[in-house]
């Protein structure tokens, strides 16, 4: 492990070094887009293995000035499935709603991922509580 | 790492309870039905939410198509439910509540202001029109305040008139 660590700093140094010496801090340097944030998500929940890491990148996702993608949520609902936790399923679509500027945003998500609710049988917290 | 963040993951029912009595938990697993747990959650025994949480816990890992409604009602009342640090701060009805309070004060500060105004003395004998043109006259008599006041030449003031 060690030795391993070791190998991959000595291994990046002629990286670092190659960098400028002169760069300035910028804030507008490293903003990233909405595809690479998508992008960055979907990896995210494909790759998490416990519900404590779905639960966490569901905080830090929904904690954006900006709605999580649909392909975002979809596989954030299959990582929800993977970890068998079905109330945190249903909580996302609750997280979407609070995200989305109108009624008619939270029924176009809806949509969109009717295929993926029916396929793992997601319902929503107004359908759980409305009968 | 894995079982460090496995013990986080499982924190949402490792908080309340103590881990011993596995044996007895799992026999009370049988005799709560979760079709009622919503109402009876605060009332549970911290075992017996435990018990709950395990057997909602083995539910969730089945296919949810086949969950029945109020499993998966359950489930979401258990993990997000107000219960614990979800509870509202103010329990449902308190605004209706709050506006009959200050529309019931409104009433009884204007009931106790007709109650005074009707037990008061009346107004005094001086505070009539007819009273005050007379004090207007005798003042003009007497020239009261003759450069610019009630008996000035061209006066056009009310004088000593202040009712209606």
């Amino acid at each position: 492990m060690r030795s391993q660590m070791i190998s991959t700093l000595l291994r990046a140094r002629p990286v670092l070094r190659a960098t400028p010496a002169l760069t300035r801090p910028s804030s507008t340097a490293h903003q990233e887009t909405f595809e690479s944030f998508t992008e960055r998500y979907v990896s995210f929940f494909q790759q998490a293995q416990d519900l404590f890491e779905v639960q966490r990148g569901l905080n830090n996702c929904f904690a954006h000035d900006l709605v999580p993608a649909p392909a975002v949520i979809e596989s954030a609902l299959r990582a929800a499935r993977r970890v068998n936790d079905y109330s945190t399923a249903v909580r996302i679509f609750e997280g979407v709603r609070e995200k989305v500027e109108n009624k008619n945003q939270y029924e176009a998500y809806l949509e969109e991922l009717k295929p993926v609710r029916e396929e793992l049988g997601i319902e929503t917290k107004e359908e759980l509580f409305s009968s | 790492m894995r079982p460090v963040a496995l013990r986080i993951a499982r924190r949402t029912f490792a908080t309340a309870v103590h881990p011993h009595p596995v044996a007895s938990s799992s026999s009370a697993a049988s005799a709560i039905p979760l079709s009622n747990v919503e109402a009876q959650w605060e009332k549970l025994a911290s075992d017996e939410q435990l018990a709950v949480h395990q057997q909602l816990e083995e539910l969730q890992k089945k296919d949810w198509k086949t969950l029945s409604l109020a499993e998966k009602k359950a489930a979401y009342y258990v993990a997000f439910g107000p219960h614990g640090p979800r509870t509202p701060i103010n329990p449902p009805g308190t605004s209706t509540k709050v506006i009959l309070g200050v529309l019931g004060l409104i009433g009884a500060a204007g009931a106790t202001y007709a109650g005074m105004r009707s037990l008061a003395a009346p107004p005094p004998k001086t505070l009539t029109r007819e009273w005050e043109e007379a004090a207007n006259e005798r003042a003009k008599e007497l020239k009261l305040n003759p450069i610019t006041g009630v008996s000035s030449e061209g006066y056009t003031g009310k004088g000593f008139v202040q009712s209606k």
